[in-house]
């Protein structure tokens, strides 16, 4: 694991983001009998862990300390897989920054990132049906449901994300001037 | 320092529970067990199911013994079964049925395991396991994290306490309008992230003034 780059106070925080949304969604436990309102929180936190923070890794880190702390809490299904279904996205998102540029506005860098996590995570559905042994056409389908719910929670996060980086920055909470 | 559960523990505790692992590698061991009894309902052939079948019973009838509620599997069991069965009738007709009532029992099978381990084994044990497989700072940062929670409930509770008594539209019931959510994320998280980044800041402060992270193997920590 790489934790050069990261100081105390960052890695404290991308562990309380982890925390945060961990705690929220073993609290508010969603069950609208919609797929992917588990997105706007992860797409939410791993966001503003990338522009509170803003260093390579941070993403994943939260993503894994995340799972970490589900499988521990046993906060969702439970077990070993939490952390594939926590960790996908914020890989994804760490690879996808890596080749996106940096010029980009932050709003249009959230939402690719909020639509680079989705498609993790419907693949990740989509590679379990095909594992169990679902016909083809129903895991299209159930993919193409998770990701068209997926991709409208995400992005009503990512839209949220930068307001939320000015004003911790108008207090003077975040140290770097650019985002 | 691996503290309490916070918030609502999914395990009622009783005063006498057998089989509870409560030892670091039985607890690890537990994890590996879990893991494979997981990927296995993914991997494995047809024949072998029944077997992984019987196993995951036992876990079940354990887990209920500890305590366990059933109710959230048999949710996800049923909802799963319906929407599967449902699309099957619909694209494939009747006789490929039995195929997808086989992958949703695959599905169930991945999930019963990760439900004995949170049932089975002690959140402490299980971040113990975590934190060898960890650097050191991290170890600190989860044990940070589990330290939180129950404080990061009570704060939670007390922000949205307070904005409710200015009037802001965030119970249960101005909730059910989508226009109302964007004053709960501005009354609500802005605040609690606000408060995160404050003591986040504080407490490397404060670790850092208890010379943490100068000895390369730090000799006392707490357990």
């Amino acid at each position: 694991m790489n934790n050069k780059g990261f100081n105390l106070h960052d890695a404290l925080f991308i562990g309380f983001c982890a925390t945060l949304l961990v705690a929220l969604k073993g609290m508010l436990r969603l069950k609208l009998g919609l797929s992917g309102h588990s997105m706007f929180l992860m797409s939410f936190f791993y966001l503003i862990c990338y522009g509170a923070v803003g260093k390579n890794g941070a993403i994943s880190l939260c993503g894994l300390l995340a799972g970490m702390m589900a499988m521990t809490l046993g906060i969702g299904k439970g077990g070993p897989l939490l952390l594939l279904k926590f960790g996908l996205p914020a890989i994804a998102m760490d690879i996808c920054l890596l080749l996106l540029p940096s010029l980009l506005a932050l709003k249009w860098r959230c939402i690719i990132l909020a639509l680079v996590a989705t498609i993790a995570w419907a693949s990740k559905g989509l590679i379990e049906g095909l594992l169990v042994g679902l016909s083809a056409q129903v895991v299209a389908l159930q993919f193409a449901k998770s990701l068209l719910f997926g991709s409208l929670f995400a992005l009503l996060a990512a839209m949220l994300v930068p307001p939320v980086l000015e004003r911790l920055r108008s207090h003077d909470l975040i140290d770097r001037e650019e985002i | 320092m691996w503290a309490r559960r916070g918030g609502r523990a999914p395990i009622i505790c009783r005063p006498k529970r057998h089989f509870v692992i409560n030892d670091v590698r039985w607890c690890a061991l537990a994890l590996l067990l879990v893991l494979g009894l997981s990927s296995g309902a993914f991997l494995l052939p047809q024949t072998w199911l029944h077997y992984l079948a019987l196993i995951n019973l036992l876990l079940l009838v354990q887990g209920r013994y500890l305590g366990g509620r059933l109710k959230g599997l048999l949710v996800i069991f049923t909802s799963q079964l319906a929407i599967t069965s449902l699309l099957y009738l619909l694209l494939h007709g009747v006789e490929r049925l039995p195929e997808g009532i086989t992958a949703v029992c695959r599905i169930l099978m991945a999930m019963i395991p990760g439900w004995w381990l949170s049932i089975a084994c002690s959140p402490q044990r299980i971040g113990e396991v975590l934190s060898h497989c960890l650097p050191h700072k991290w170890t600190f940062v989860l044990a940070a994290c589990f330290g939180i929670l129950p404080y990061l409930g009570q704060e939670t509770r007390e922000i949205y306490q307070m904005q409710v008594m200015r009037g802001a539209n965030i119970r249960l019931k101005s909730l059910w309008r989508p226009r109302h959510w964007h004053e709960l994320i501005y009354c609500v998280l802005y605040p609690l992230l606000i408060q995160l980044l404050k003591l986040s800041k504080q407490m490397a402060t404060a670790a850092r003034l208890r010379q943490f992270g100068r000895h390369p193997k730090p000799t006392h920590w707490p357990f």
